[in-house]
């Protein structure tokens, strides 16, 4: 349902993602899932305004977005992936550090890499984005 | 002094310890929960860092991710408050092998102290007394051949339990193996340790706790005692005072002085509390808690000291700023447990999203809490949500204030334990003072009921 509470819990959503250096915004709650893109990302997307006029039609390959599992410095692998690049099988993209132990960031199956959220020897926490994959 | 502690908790205690590091100029990290996302304690840290999900084994109890946390925030301390990690022998050791400081007593004290089994027998060859009861118990078998011998009532309590969790009074036979299984499997869901034993259970006692502080430099004192014996069913305790009403001299100083030599058996170092059942003139040693309580501002207020503050000193390498001449206590201090369950369904806890909310305030009030209108309760953790405790010239003067505390105290949107708190502070024979714990459920609870149905 897109009434006048949700044009009003967008707008403010649409103008900080617009305002605001971001590549990608999404808002999941129990009933609505929004998500904002930034035509000059990898992804082509549809410009923030037009988005933001229709909440729930999420684009039908949202990109999945490979998370880390525990806190850690993130390290990528040699030769680094770029944004853009073709991923082939499941792959080693990254691995996170925790306490001297390697905890591998896979690819998990072929796909666009289509998003690189984090850099190299960057501190990162529980549930953070690191990557996004285009099936 | 440290430059930066991290806090591995939650909830109100991580809110005390965040305060009273600030106080010392020292900087916090904060550790959460996916649940605790929107929680004062993320708010008012420093920094902080997602450590997993809401089920507290993957969170609050995540050893590497909160040593990493801590490790890459650049901490020099880990405070690890009450509950979760706080009397893990293993994650103090973990965190001094990476370099933190753990703010509590040294590994070894806290797994032979903090391991009630082993503090019982230490506290035995010390010569303090102890209730009848066993070693760890491998199994329901082990503990029926222990109880032949000591009989029933018993209680069964996990070694590495607290806050009456993993632990189940058993009054028959027949009620033994259900007990055991269920207060194992607390155990284990609670602090990942499922041993148990087993001990006698007095009938009618009252618990009174000793509060000890130990530096590094060999400085022992104990800030009087508490009386924890207002319990729910669960043994959780409800409301506490200090000092202890209506308790003969001799018992106090016996208690006392008890807590003092154990400490010294042991060279106890940091914050800690021996918990005792009392009956008549009768004091049983029933455990050590190696680690702040949640009972520990009523101490605050009636010795004016801080004890986090304390501890953090401590477990930097200061000596105490307090001596054993320099300490008295000042007039008496009663403190509510605000939780978020209904008295009238057994204590059920209760999650849900607050309406408004409002604490009390004034002369001789303090509030600590962590929660705000409008903010979750999370149906992962302990329910309790706020500790509202009131300060007076004598008891009654406490008790006074304390009902009118709670009458300007609103919290609306889950069912909680004020209202019940309020009754139990008008009981005739909680004035009286001097009741056990078993009074609650056995005395008060029935004839509530039914004046509530």
């Amino acid at each position: 349902m897109f009434d006048e509470t949700i044009a009003r819990r967008v707008r403010p959503l649409a103008e900080a993602f617009r305002d605001a250096a971001l590549v990608r915004l999404t808002v999941h709650e129990d009933d609505f899932e929004l998500e904002f893109r930034r035509a000059a990302s990898p992804v082509a997307a549809a410009p923030a305004p037009d988005v933001a006029a229709e909440p729930a039609a999420a684009p039908s390959s949202a990109p999945e977005v490979l998370t880390s599992d525990v806190v850690g410095v993130v390290r990528f692998m040699r030769p680094p992936a770029v944004e853009g690049q073709r991923l082939e099988g499941d792959r080693d993209l990254a691995f996170v550090e925790t306490l001297g132990i390697r905890n591998p960031v896979r690819s998990h199956g072929s796909g666009t890499l289509a998003a690189v959220f984090v850099t190299d020897g960057q501190p990162v926490e529980y549930g953070q984005p690191l990557f996004a994959i285009e099936r | 002094m440290f430059k930066k502690v991290l806090i591995a908790n939650r909830g109100e205690i991580a809110l005390r310890i965040n305060r009273a590091a600030h106080e010392l100029g020292v900087q916090t990290v904060a550790i959460f929960s996916e649940a605790d996302r929107q929680s004062q304690h993320v708010r008012f840290a420093d920094e902080a860092y997602c450590v997993g999900p809401g089920p507290v084994v993957r969170s609050y109890l995540n050893i590497p991710n909160i040593i990493s946390a801590a490790l890459i925030s650049g901490a020099d301390a880990i405070h690890p408050g009450y509950g979760f990690l706080a009397e893990n022998a293993r994650f103090a050791e973990i965190a001094r092998d990476h370099g933190l400081v753990f703010i509590g007593p040294t590994p070894s004290v806290i797994s032979s102290m903090g391991d009630k089994a082993t503090a019982r027998r230490l506290m035995a060859e010390a010569g303090v007394p102890t209730t009848p009861g066993s070693d760890i118990v491998a199994s329901v078998d082990d503990a029926r051949a222990v109880i032949e011998k000591i009989g029933y009532p018993v209680l069964l309590k996990a070694t590495a339990g607290g806050g009456g969790k993993g632990m189940r009074a058993v009054y028959e036979a027949g009620e033994l193996e259900t007990a055991f299984a269920t207060a194992q499997a607390e155990a284990e869901a609670s602090f990942k340790d499922g041993r148990m034993y087993v001990e006698k259970l007095i009938i009618e006692p009252r618990h009174i706790e000793v509060q000890v502080l130990g530096d590094e430099h060999g400085n022992i004192v104990h800030l009087g005692e508490r009386d924890c014996s207002i319990q729910k069913p669960s043994h959780q305790k409800l409301i506490e005072e200090a000092p202890a009403p209506a308790l003969p001299d001799g018992v106090r100083a016996s208690l006392h002085a008890t807590a003092i030599a154990a400490c010294r058996a042991v060279n106890y170092t940091n914050a800690g509390t021996l918990e005792f059942l009392v009956s008549g003139e009768q004091v049983y040693f029933m455990e050590m808690n190696t680690r702040i309580q949640v009972e520990h501002p009523v101490t605050e207020m009636v010795y004016g000291v801080d004890l986090v503050k304390e501890q953090i000193r401590i477990a930097a390498g200061e000596p105490l700023t307090v001596t054993q001449a320099e300490l008295h206590p000042n007039g008496h201090a009663i403190e509510v447990r605000v939780n978020a369950e209904d008295p009238e369904q057994n204590f059920a806890p209760a999650a849900g999203t607050l309406g408004r909310v409002e604490f009390p305030g004034g002369p001789g009030v303090r509030v600590d809490t962590h929660v705000y209108g409008g903010a979750t309760i999370p149906p992962y953790y302990d329910s309790m949500i706020a500790k509202i405790i009131a300060h007076g010239a004598t008891r009654e003067a406490a008790i006074a204030r304390m009902e009118r505390a709670l009458s300007e105290t609103r919290i609306e949107g889950v069912k909680t334990t004020i209202d019940f708190c309020r009754d139990v502070l008008r009981d005739p024979a909680f004035r009286a003072a001097g009741v056990g714990v078993e009074w609650l459920k056995t005395d008060f609870m029935p004839g509530h009921h039914a004046l509530s149905a």
